[in-house]
């Protein structure tokens, strides 16, 4: 039988350590914020060089939670959240000391993921983050979350199992490269409005304002036309365009996929039948007609 | 610096103005929109004289004497119709034709379905076409035909007429896709890129919708926003908003594009431009352009944004034809066919290339045409409904861009100089 004390310490030593993973973690994303502020948010610290009520309001948050977590792990805080398990039976508290420490784990491998999704993050550079905020969460799914749906499935069900989150897998990637091509047609909107505002201002100045609301209209269509032109060739829309189109076809398959296998229990025929029979039908009158032909000439 | 004068008041005025006129606009709108519009498309009167699964063969009934020794065959490409050459009456390429004295028969590709997925050039241009122009020459009793091709359509006529060149007589290709070398054409950028084999496994046909939203996505300032603007602007106007509506109708009337077809065409043509080359195999057969040796009519569009000049004109080049001739028109990839400015000078100019190389002689009379030979289905007359009277088209309805300098504008250029 294990001394009381032994289990005390076990307990102790696991709590302290998730509590200082918390802490460290908390810790983290405080310095990540302010690195954040320093690199590219400077300029948004009001005149009496103090940050925006948001900003200081986040700055705060931060810090409770590290000071909290941080006080959370100190060993009185942790013997005294023990305090009286003690009188639970020695099965209750082994049960406990597993699920913990395997709930411990999990969280530790979920937070380690996300505090990568804040490394990830900073490749990016947040100056750029409007342009590439579409692209760095294709990435960041990409990396870090899409193995979620790839977790081996285990047992009778595995297969459909496997299919379900593949479809979800390859519908999270649609959307985030859909969410990208549609950002990027939006792009020309932007940029016609800021050469519509130029040429505004320059006709103002040269006081050729004219006064048909339509001309406004017509001026603006033509720069927003020639602004599509332009982005349509580029080889970064090219690129969307093919990545947007392929995740379209992985979805639909994926998708066409689960559908047949609830096809199956239904006295219905599924896409791939009517596959079969189509070839089957394709290749019967090929040969007909061949046949056809040749005792016509015959 | 200078104070800047903006003429606040009078740009007020001329909104309020602008503002009655659109109150009173709504007004007539509303008596056009909920009165009875004629937006049928494809009124002249035809008969089905063959059939072979989803593919029919049109043959128009003479509206005159049939003036040419030999009958035309149009064939158009398997996306959108054909009916988009006899939109309206008046406004109808094979109104034109007929009145020329032209035997016409047209090819109807139909609306391909999930079983026609592994159809591809070979069914296409060496099974329904050639089964066709056969029928045609069986119940004319002539050996060749005259062939006409419509962008795509234009494609298998060039190819069939290499394969076959003792069936055909005279070719007319037009917006036609010969040259896939070029960055010119939107449509030639993007599907050196697509990832045609993971598209067609997946999808088998290409959706029409999909296809429609690429098209749309050529232009959409113009094809989304200023068309639609531009509805608004005419909504009063009865006849503007038949046109219109006859003209969207057609748009976005679209097959779905059988999927084999799509894979050959991407790989063959978009990405391995592999019929300039000589180095096509369609049925097992190479496609060597030299046999091509039939009078050769080659009309393609300067503005065409689908279809660039330079997709179209080099295929002169390489033909094994001596009488042979390209004409660019100073329009886009529709407007040849239904701008009525366009039209007088497009079919007129095939007709007369046609009757130069194929008229009857003054006591000649045309072939008399035989009991159907073969596997033909019974005639059923398209017949119109209702009579119209044929307007003047304003062909500011026409839903594809206005004619306009190159695609690839850049935009500093629509910045004031």
């Amino acid at each position: 039988m294990m001394d009381k004390t032994e289990e005390t310490v076990d307990i102790n030593a696991m709590l302290n350590m998730g509590l200082k993973f918390y802490g460290d973690l908390w810790g983290r994303m405080t310095d990540q914020w302010a690195t954040f502020l320093g690199q590219g948010q400077t300029e948004k610290k009001t005149a009496n060089g103090t940050f925006p009520k948001a900003q200081g309001a986040m700055n705060a948050a931060l810090k409770n939670w590290q000071t909290l977590a941080t006080a959370m792990a100190a060993p009185e805080s942790v013997s005294s959240l023990l305090k009286g398990s003690g009188a639970m039976p020695d099965v209750l508290i082994k049960m406990a000391q597993t699920s913990v420490g395997s709930f411990l784990e999990l969280q530790q491998s979920l937070f380690q993921r996300l505090g990568r999704v804040g490394e990830s993050v900073k490749a990016y550079e947040f100056q750029d983050m409007e342009e590439n905020i579409f692209r760095l969460w294709t990435d960041i799914y990409e990396k870090e979350f899409r193995q979620f749906f790839n977790v081996p499935q285990l047992g009778l069900l595995r297969e459909y199992q496997e299919k379900t989150y593949q479809t979800m897998d390859k519908f999270n990637l649609f959307q985030a490269n859909l969410a990208e091509f549609v950002r990027m047609l939006g792009l020309p909107f932007n940029h016609s409005s800021q050469v519509m505002q130029d040429k505004l201002t320059r006709l103002a100045e040269n006081g050729e304002l004219s006064e048909d609301v339509q001309a406004y209209y017509r001026m603006w269509i033509k720069v927003l036309e020639g602004h599509y032109m332009t982005l349509f060739q580029t080889p970064e829309y090219v690129e969307v365009l093919a990545r947007t189109v392929n995740s379209l076809s992985d979805f639909h398959a994926a998708r066409d996929a689960v559908f047949e296998d609830m096809l199956y229990l239904l006295p219905v025929a599924r896409k791939t039948d009517m596959d079969d029979i189509s070839r089957d039908l394709y290749e019967l009158k090929k040969r007909l007609r061949k046949l056809e032909k040749e005792s016509r000439h015959s | 610096m200078s104070q800047v004068k903006i003429p606040v008041d009078l740009i007020l005025s001329k909104v309020v103005e602008e503002s009655e006129k659109v109150q009173s606009r709504a007004k007539k709108a509303s008596e056009v929109l909920l009165g009875e519009l004629d937006t049928e498309l494809a009124k002249t009167e035809y008969d089905v004289v063959y059939q072979e699964d989803r593919v029919k063969l049109k043959h128009y009934r003479p509206k005159t004497k049939i003036r040419y020794k030999t009958p035309l065959i149009v064939v158009y490409a398997l996306i959108n119709r054909e009916t988009m050459l006899d939109l309206q009456p008046g406004r109808s390429v094979v109104e034109r034709f007929l009145d020329a004295g032209i035997d016409l028969y047209m090819i109807d590709w139909g609306y391909p379905t999930h079983k026609d997925r592994f159809l591809g050039f070979d069914d296409h241009i060496n099974g329904y076409m050639d089964n066709a122009i056969d029928f045609i020459r069986d119940q004319n009793k002539v050996d060749k035909v005259n062939l006409m091709g419509i962008c795509m359509g234009g494609t298998f006529s060039v190819i069939y007429s290499a394969l076959h060149p003792e069936k055909i007589k005279n070719l007319v290709t037009t917006v036609t896709p010969t040259n896939f070398d070029t960055k010119k054409g939107l449509l030639h950028v993007w599907m050196k890129h697509v990832d045609v084999d993971r598209v067609v496994d997946t999808f088998g046909n290409l959706p029409a919708d999909v296809m429609n939203f690429g098209f749309l996505l050529l232009n959409p300032a113009r094809l989304m926003i200023d068309k639609y603007v531009g509805f608004m602007e005419n909504v009063d106007d009865k006849q503007f908003v038949e046109n219109f509506v006859r003209m969207d109708k057609w748009i976005f009337d679209s097959p779905d594009l059988p999927g084999e077809v799509f894979r050959e065409f991407v790989k063959n043509c978009y990405q391995g431009n592999l019929l300039l080359k000589n180095k096509l195999e369609v049925g097992g057969r190479r496609v060597d352009l030299k046999q091509l040796t039939m009078p050769l009519l080659n009309i393609y569009g300067k503005y065409d944004h689908l279809v660039p000049p330079e997709a179209c004109e080099k295929l002169i080049d390489h033909v094994g034809s001596t009488d042979k001739k390209n004409i660019c028109l100073d329009t886009g990839h529709i407007g040849i066919y239904v701008s009525s400015k366009y039209q007088k000078a497009f079919a007129p100019e095939i007709a007369d290339w046609l009757k130069e190389r194929d008229a009857l002689e003054k006591n000649e009379s045309p072939p008399k045409k035989a009991a159907p030979a073969r596997k033909a289905v019974a005639a059923k007359a398209a017949s119109p409904k209702k009579k119209v009277v044929a307007k003047s088209a304003k062909t500011a309805a026409t839903s594809k861009p206005k004619p306009k300098p190159s695609p690839a504008q850049d935009p500093s250029e629509t910045t004031p100089s």
